[in-house]
């Protein structure tokens, strides 16, 4: 029996005042798979991005993270999921191994310091386990927030602009550890960002959003080249151009 | 392999991981003392001299004045050091942003809810126990005074507090920031209603239908009836006590809808 896929989400909408911010998404992602989830501001992928871990509820559509239904199946489905956001700040008044300790808990680990300390190594980043939230640079709190998603071995990790704030060198570091956590440790990555370069490198499929629907679907290669341009930056442009052009027209 | 609990084991450990979560961020903020110790200080003294200085006034009469003033005002740190840290407790991860992050976790609500409210058990001891013993230095006034009975009254207004602080964390999840105030400021329109120092009929005739719908009003006056050496105030802490137990119910159940508004309107980007 196939295992079931790490986030199924089918037919989602959902309407906000201002408008209808996503508009009937499908998204699949295969066990171990690396999809990205690209579009320009305002194409609906944070609200997606939510939807598919249960922080919002959508208005129509489901969604089912490895096999378990939400919002029924929510802590069911949570266990076997890590998110990080670059955006996402630390709580001020905790040392670094206290937050990624409290999280381990969270996630129902037994040993969740040693988990915590494998995490930080696994960045580079062991010497930041006594620094305070407030200690850290941006950079480094992102870090943290990463070390803090893949504290549990999830199944699904999901990073939303994960590698936003960091320097070169670093970001690349974390690309390698989650190419490495994605080929040997199984999991599946969900990631948003808006380094066109980082995602080519990281992903082996990329998902585009405009005006809430999915306009492309595929390897980096073949949405390229169906859209007509060099690179994905392109089709990001291009898609940019005609949310623009869309927006004078009304 | 990595380790993990499960069922009860695993929500044991989450409620303690967020308890302790709360005990780091007391520990490192100096300021939260001021609601845990300073204002439970401030309160009994300033309601302590008022009970003495009419009391010396008006002889053997006012004393009870003086007596219902300082069980008024340890009973009352009961009812508002639960509901403080409660609500509080939830304002510290609007304010680190952390609501979105506690969200995708596996944690469920009312494990989040129980955990706070354990760390803020401490919080209550602490206020608590400084205006009790401040009350017993500064007054010669004992709550033990009030002997086995003290423990059926404490334990309605912490239910209190917690049900109030319930309603003011749905009403912070439905409406933001506009209604931090209210964490703080909710309980001192039940105070005066509830009559804290005096009996519900003391209050203009307009607010004692209010009064008397409260269940702390019924838990006060049987704090006051063991006070004074009365009876056992069978009526005040039946009343009390089903008081309670409905205002529970309707703060989980409005606190659950507004969980519920939350998701369905994606209110959780304001802390992202």
């Amino acid at each position: 029996m196939l295992p079931p896929a790490a986030l199924r989400a089918t037919g989602l909408v959902k309407d906000y005042r201002r408008g209808r911010a996503v508009d009937g998404v499908d998204l699949t992602v295969a066990p171990g798979e690396r999809v990205a989830l690209l579009g320009p501001n305002g194409a609906g992928k944070t609200t997606t991005l939510l939807m598919c871990l249960g922080a919002v509820t959508p208005d129509a559509g489901t969604v089912e993270i490895l096999g378990h239904r939400l919002p029924r199946e929510r802590t069911r489905a949570m266990a076997g999921v890590g998110f990080g956001a670059g955006y996402l700040p630390l709580p001020d008044r905790m040392r670094v191994i206290e937050y990624l300790r409290m999280y381990g808990r969270l996630a129902g680990l037994r040993r969740p310091d040693d988990a915590a300390r494998a995490a930080l190594e696994r960045f580079g980043a062991p010497h930041l386990a006594p620094a305070m939230g407030t200690e850290m640079s941006s950079g480094q709190k992102t870090l943290v927030g990463i070390a803090k998603a893949i504290l549990h071995r999830p199944s699904l990790l999901v990073l939303d602009e994960p590698t936003a704030s960091l320097d070169p060198d670093i970001a690349l570091r974390v690309r390698t550890a989650l190419r490495e956590i994605s080929d040997t440790g199984g999991a599946a990555l969900l990631v948003t960002s808006h380094n066109m370069v980082e995602v080519e490198r990281l992903c082996e499929r990329v998902v585009f959003l405009s005006a809430g629907r999915v306009v492309a679907d595929g390897t980096p290669d073949e949405i390229t080249e169906r859209f007509g341009r060099d690179d994905l930056e392109g089709v990001f442009l291009h898609l940019a151009e005609l949310r623009d052009r869309e927006g004078a027209l009304r | 392999m990595t380790e993990v609990y499960t069922g009860a084991a695993a929500s044991f450990w989450r409620v303690m991981a967020v308890a302790r979560r709360h005990g780091y961020v007391f520990q490192r903020s100096p300021h939260r003392l001021f609601d845990v110790v300073v204002w439970p200080a401030v309160d009994v003294v300033l309601f302590g001299s008022i009970g003495v200085f009419a009391a010396g006034r008006a002889g053997t009469a006012a004393s009870q004045v003086a007596l219902y003033l300082l069980v008024g005002v340890v009973l009352w740190h009961v009812v508002y050091q639960a509901q403080i840290a409660l609500a509080t407790g939830f304002l510290e991860e609007t304010w680190s942003r952390s609501v979105m992050s506690l969200m995708v976790t596996p944690m469920r609500e009312w494990e989040y809810v129980v955990g706070v409210a354990l760390f803020g058990m401490v919080k209550l001891v602490l206020g608590v126990g400084a205006v009790a013993l401040i009350a017993w230095f500064a007054y010669a006034f004992s709550i033990t005074s009030l002997g086995l009975g003290l423990l059926p009254v404490a334990a309605l207004l912490l239910a209190t507090g917690w049900a109030i602080a319930l309603f003011v964390i749905g009403l912070v999840l439905r409406f933001g920031a506009g209604a931090e105030a209210l964490a703080w400021g909710i309980l001192f329109v039940v105070m005066p209603l509830s009559g804290t120092f005096y009996p519900v009929s003391a209050l203009p005739g307009i607010l004692r239908p209010i009064g008397e719908a409260l269940p702390t009003t019924h838990a006060f006056a049987a704090g006051r009836a063991f006070a004074r050496g009365a009876p056992m105030p069978w009526h005040e802490l039946g009343v009390a006590a089903v008081g309670t137990a409905v205002l529970l119910v309707v703060a989980l159940a409005y606190l659950g809808w507004m969980l519920r508004v939350f998701r369905a309107r994606g209110l959780v980007t304001r802390y992202s």
